[in-house]
């Protein structure tokens, strides 16, 4: 008991809070799940559809990547958008049975399609890997990195973390991309989509095809799920089943939440919050074991979820009036 | 028109601008339950007409069968000619035939220009190829279109509105946005279900008016369900009852209102009835 009092069981390593490295995968991390979570944005926000497979965009980007590079021999940079097709394929395949269905029935299919996705990446062994994963596609990139390094050292910071070109690639592409669905949602097509999610039948009463537009905004999806797998990927350097649970559609739905429905600054907001508390909570040093304060880090993201939705259900950047508005 | 209450609809006299549109033996059925059992109609262009019937009569069910909200059982249809059954509602809806709901359809989270806005046809930035290679075409459209808006705005009191979401909007004001949002489509056909309900008669009026107005300058077709009778009486020149699924007079407002099958068919509702004392 005295020993408690002398040494709080509760206490935060602060040099951590200063380790570039540490928050430079942090902010990798964030980027990605900004990028994933923009065409959750597209889709839940802006078309009134639920797409809860939004993993599989991310597996097939970063496995059509890995085996077009390590098994086709294919250059990295004509991998990318050849991965960017194949998502939005897979996309179609699973949209146009699936969108003519209530909404609830799309959301089963598509977590259905991306489990069936995982389970074929985990045992389809000698296209992906199987659990050992894939892996050896990275060179190509590394030139790119190192030469960003250059740069930067250029300006006189010589101690760059690896990782550090990395993060500003895809912070530079994740602002790009908000900056393009901003815009874009300001134009009459975004204006059907809102509509859609509005009232698909009053949109169908005015002459628009909601269907077509809920498999563009899902194609849409695919490609931005894709292009967050191809960061994903660079950034473990080497692809995984387990990296495409579920669960990873969900913190992408935490990351919209806490940033706000409606909103594409929000998702970016939303996912730097997230990560940084959920990474920021390792250092948090308790009497638990390792395994436990795992997921005490969970426990408090569903605890600020929660706070969240009772005192500010529109999140972040949502805005308050369209929560409470609806027919 | 003489008692007996299972006869042949009214055949209707040649109308003098001819038929936009025709329904011939609609079937629907939910079930066992046949909503529609062989619905024929048709409305001659230029006319305002009305279409009543007591509750269940399968009103609202043949507008949605006919406008392609619910897949038709049988039978054929056709708006100026060309058959719409088995078609999209959208595509339908883009022929120039366009329906209202009785529940309004207020895009709740959207201003009501954006409302207004949607409704209007070819507008090349509803197309993503455009939005990125054509900016300047979409553009103007969108400022062509804001305009008309604003104009309809305008006739239905709605303009100290139009940036508020639709959301905000009374029962009223969402069915007169409906019809003006309807109205953006440019149609030549339009379906309007309940148009007055939950309208004040001054606004009722203004509307009835106005279609009055569109029916003569722009030669545009209505066919409304409507359960007012004096409204249905003085301001339809034209009048379709239908009760059990089939259409059981269709002729001149005075002619129907004296109809055995019609005031058979309402007794109990007695609307009819009434009006007849």
């Amino acid at each position: 008991m005295l020993e408690l009092l002398t040494n709080p069981p509760i206490a935060l390593t602060f040099q951590s809070f200063t380790d570039i490295d540490f928050w430079t995968s942090v902010g990798i991390l964030a980027g990605i799940y900004t990028i994933f979570t923009l065409g959750l944005q597209l889709n839940v926000g802006f078309t009134g559809i639920f797409n809860f497979g939004q993993a599989a965009f991310m597996a097939i980007g970063a496995y059509s990547m890995a085996i077009l590079v390590t098994e086709a021999h294919m250059s990295f940079w004509l991998s990318l958008p050849i991965s960017i097709l194949i998502a939005i394929a897979f996309g179609l395949i699973v949209g146009l049975p699936s969108l003519r269905l209530r909404t609830d029935y799309f959301a089963i299919a598509t977590i259905a399609a991306a489990e069936a996705i995982r389970l074929f990446a985990l045992n389809a062994r000698e296209l992906t890997g199987g659990a050992q994963g894939t892996f050896g596609f990275g060179d190509d990139w590394d030139s790119v990195s190192e030469t960003i390094e250059g740069w930067i050292a250029d300006i006189g910071w010589t101690d760059v973390p690896t990782l550090f070109p990395l993060f500003l690639v895809v912070w530079a592409v994740a602002l790009v991309l908000m900056l393009v669905m901003s815009r874009v949602q300001e134009t009459p097509w975004g204006r059907v989509l809102r509509a859609i999610r509005e009232d698909e039948d009053a949109a169908r009463a005015l002459g628009k095809n909601a269907f077509a537009y809920k498999l563009q905004s899902l194609a849409i999806a695919a490609t931005l799920g894709a292009i967050s797998g191809f960061f994903l990927a660079l950034n473990l350097k080497f692809v995984v089943p387990e990296e495409f649970l579920p669960i990873v559609t969900f913190i992408g739905y935490a990351c919209l939440i806490l940033g706000g429905m409606a909103s594409y600054w929000g998702v970016a907001v939303g996912a730097v919050i997230l990560w940084s508390v959920l990474e920021g909570l390792r250092f948090l040093e308790l009497p638990l074991s390792e395994t436990r304060i795992a997921a005490l880090r969970f426990l408090i993201l569903g605890l600020v979820l929660i706070g969240l939705m009772a005192f500010r259900p529109q999140g972040i950047f949502g805005k308050r009036e369209e929560m409470v508005l609806g027919d | 028109m003489t008692e007996g209450g299972t006869r042949a609809p009214a055949v209707a006299p040649a109308r003098r601008n001819g038929t936009i549109f025709e329904a011939d033996g609609v079937v629907k059925r939910f079930g066992g339950i046949r909503a529609l059992d062989g619905a024929n109609l048709s409305v001659g262009k230029g006319t305002i007409t009305a279409l009543i019937g007591p509750n269940g009569a399968g009103k609202t069910t043949f507008f949605n069968v006919v406008t392609g909200f619910y897949r038709s059982d049988g039978g054929r249809a056709a708006f100026g000619g060309r058959d719409v059954l088995g078609h999209p509602p959208y595509a339908i809806a883009r022929l120039g035939m366009v329906r209202t709901f009785q529940i309004t359809k207020a895009l709740a989270r959207m201003p009501v220009i954006d409302n207004m806005m949607l409704g209007a046809p070819d507008q090349p930035g509803e197309r993503l190829l455009n939005v990125v290679f054509r900016p300047a075409a979409w553009r103007r459209r969108e400022a062509e279109v804001r305009e008309q808006a604003m104009e309809l705005l305008e006739i239905f009191n709605l303009t100290p509105l139009a940036d508020a979401y639709a959301g905000t909007l009374s029962g009223g004001q969402r069915k007169l946005l409906e019809l003006a949002r309807a109205l953006m489509t440019r149609p030549r056909f339009l379906l309007l279900d309940e148009p007055m309900a939950g309208i004040n008669p001054t606004l009722g009026r203004r509307l009835l008016d106005h279609m009055q107005r569109l029916r003569r300058e722009e030669d545009v077709t209505f066919l409304f369900i409507e359960h007012d009778m004096e409204v249905v009486m003085n301001h339809a020149d034209r009048v379709i009852v239908m009760a059990q699924g089939r259409v059981i007079a269709d002729g001149e407002p005075h002619e129907v209102r004296r109809d055995q099958a019609v005031i058979d068919a309402y007794l109990g509702s007695g609307t009819v009835a009434a009006e007849e004392q």
